[in-house]
């Protein structure tokens, strides 16, 4: 389990792509604990950077080191903006990510179903699924793998109102205690529901790093106190 | 034009009472058909998906070599297994001219690169969709082809139905390789060339109308396919 001794440090982070930098030089020292916003437009850079985390995309240069803790590569899931969902069983849909079937993870699988909502469905073609099931779905299938990092994309920039509501009352109350969780979004008041932290970034530069209080109530750039107040989208 | 007719009810008679040369020709070339399709989809749909979810160096240029044999012309296909087993060819020893099995051997280096080629278009665009998801999760190279695989299902069905149609209208590979012999290597497509030629028109008719049957009912089975998936998936590829 990721604790409070966990740091995530990042050093002089970049990406480019075809000669365009989309994260400039980054610099951060990032909570192993609750729930870190990765805020800001779209474009901005928070996909690339959270992607960067995961692991699925490789610096230009710098690194990213975990300390203090026993975080690996092993022990990062990712949720996608869209969702994955291969064409079988919604049961067999949280399976497949398993390296090995145990009967305490199938039981696992239809208790982390029903937490979802979606255990009536288990038996269900995943991709009859609506939207918002089927980003829970992909919810429980990130969770059922014990990850010590949660990465979330937007994961309820689609769906409706309903299960937004459901996912944000089960990452709030069920996993933030246990895991690290990285949130994406462009939604201030999402972020105002769910962040500890805020990573504030504006044109590929993170310009704002603070706990979620200060950065509602005193936020520090010109480009922050645009963005809180709706004048960049 | 009465000659045409006259034949054409001939062969419904030979049809519909089932004419043992009639039978044993189509038997062999269902045969025949069947080795052919089962080996080049065992070889060509894991080997489509692995080029497809794979990259590797020369990966473009086994794509495009595999693409560009599609259009392998059957005779030329012919000729080259011909010169290997001939008597004097490298592989004349196992006596497989004239026989069967050599048919199934041409009719593998034609059908295969269809099967591997459309298998790859296929799951190149899911792997589009699933590449990053099966990275993220670290899934094993051979469980992501098999998954792959499983989830195209029903367009690889189409894929193995194409090779059929493929497989069981090919004369000039077969005929050359096959010799055409009397109750050993006979098929619908060599005996229609043999019996046209000789003016006997109610076995030519009479086999293509079956020919003709296979095509439509294999294409029918693909629309049906397709509308069950479509019916029961909610969503195309």
């Amino acid at each position: 389990m990721a604790s409070e001794d966990t740091q995530i440090r990042i050093n002089g982070l970049s990406f480019d792509i075809e000669g365009k930098t989309l994260l400039h030089n980054t610099n951060l020292s990032l909570n192993g604990d609750g729930i870190t916003v990765f805020l800001g437009a779209n474009g901005a850079g928070k996909t690339i950077f959270l992607k960067l985390l995961t692991g699925l995309l490789t610096p230009c240069s710098g690194s990213i080191t975990f300390e203090g803790g026993n975080i690996s590569i092993k022990t990062r899931a990712f949720v996608s903006q869209e969702p994955v969902i291969l064409r079988r069983t919604v049961l067999k849909n949280m399976l497949f990510v398993l390296e090995k079937i145990t009967s305490e993870k199938s039981t696992l699988a239809k208790e982390l179903l029903s937490l979802m909502g979606l255990d009536t469905k288990e038996h269900q073609n995943a991709l009859t699924l609506s939207a918002g099931e089927k980003q829970r779905l992909c919810l429980a299938r990130a969770i059922i793998t014990d990850p010590e990092i949660l990465l979330l994309d937007e994961p309820t920039a689609n769906i409706e109102p309903n299960s937004t509501t459901l996912i944000e009352k089960y990452l709030i109350q069920k996993v933030r205690s246990s895991r690290k969780i990285f949130f994406v979004t462009h939604d201030i008041n999402q972020a105002r529901r769910l962040a500890d932290e805020i990573v504030f970034i504006h044109t590929g530069r993170v310009i704002e790093h603070s706990s979620a209080k200060n950065f509602f109530e005193n936020p520090k750039t010109r480009e922050a106190r645009k963005y809180i107040s709706g004048k960049i989208n | 034009m009465n000659d045409i007719s006259e034949a054409f009810v001939s062969s419904l008679g030979l049809i519909l009472f089932l004419d043992a040369e009639l039978l044993e020709i189509i038997l062999l070339s269902f045969r025949i058909t069947f080795y052919a399709v089962l080996i080049s989809s065992i070889l060509g749909i894991p080997l489509g998906a692995f080029l497809a979810s794979t990259h590797f160096k020369f990966r473009n240029t086994v794509v495009s070599i595999l693409f560009g044999m599609m259009g392998l012309p059957p005779v030329v296909v012919g000729l080259f297994v011909y010169l290997i087993f001939s008597r004097s060819g490298s592989l004349g020893w196992m006596g497989l001219l004239y026989s069967p099995t050599v048919m199934i051997i041409a009719q593998v280096i034609l059908i295969l690169p269809i099967v591997c080629c459309l298998t790859f278009q296929i799951i190149e665009s899911l792997h589009t969709r699933y590449h990053e998801f099966f990275r993220s999760y670290r899934i094993a190279k051979l469980k992501s082809v098999i998954a792959y695989i499983v989830d195209s299902r029903f367009e690889l069905t189409t894929v193995v139905l194409a090779g059929i149609g493929r497989s069981i209208s090919e004369v000039g590979a077969i005929i050359i390789v096959g010799g055409n012999i009397d109750h050993i290597t006979r098929v619908m497509t060599t005996a229609i060339a043999l019996e046209t030629s000789k003016g006997n028109l109610d076995l030519a008719l009479g086999l293509g109308i079956i020919l003709l049957t296979t095509a439509i009912v294999l294409n029918g089975f693909i629309l049906f396919l397709r509308g069950k998936y479509l019916k029961t998936s909610g969503s195309t590829i």
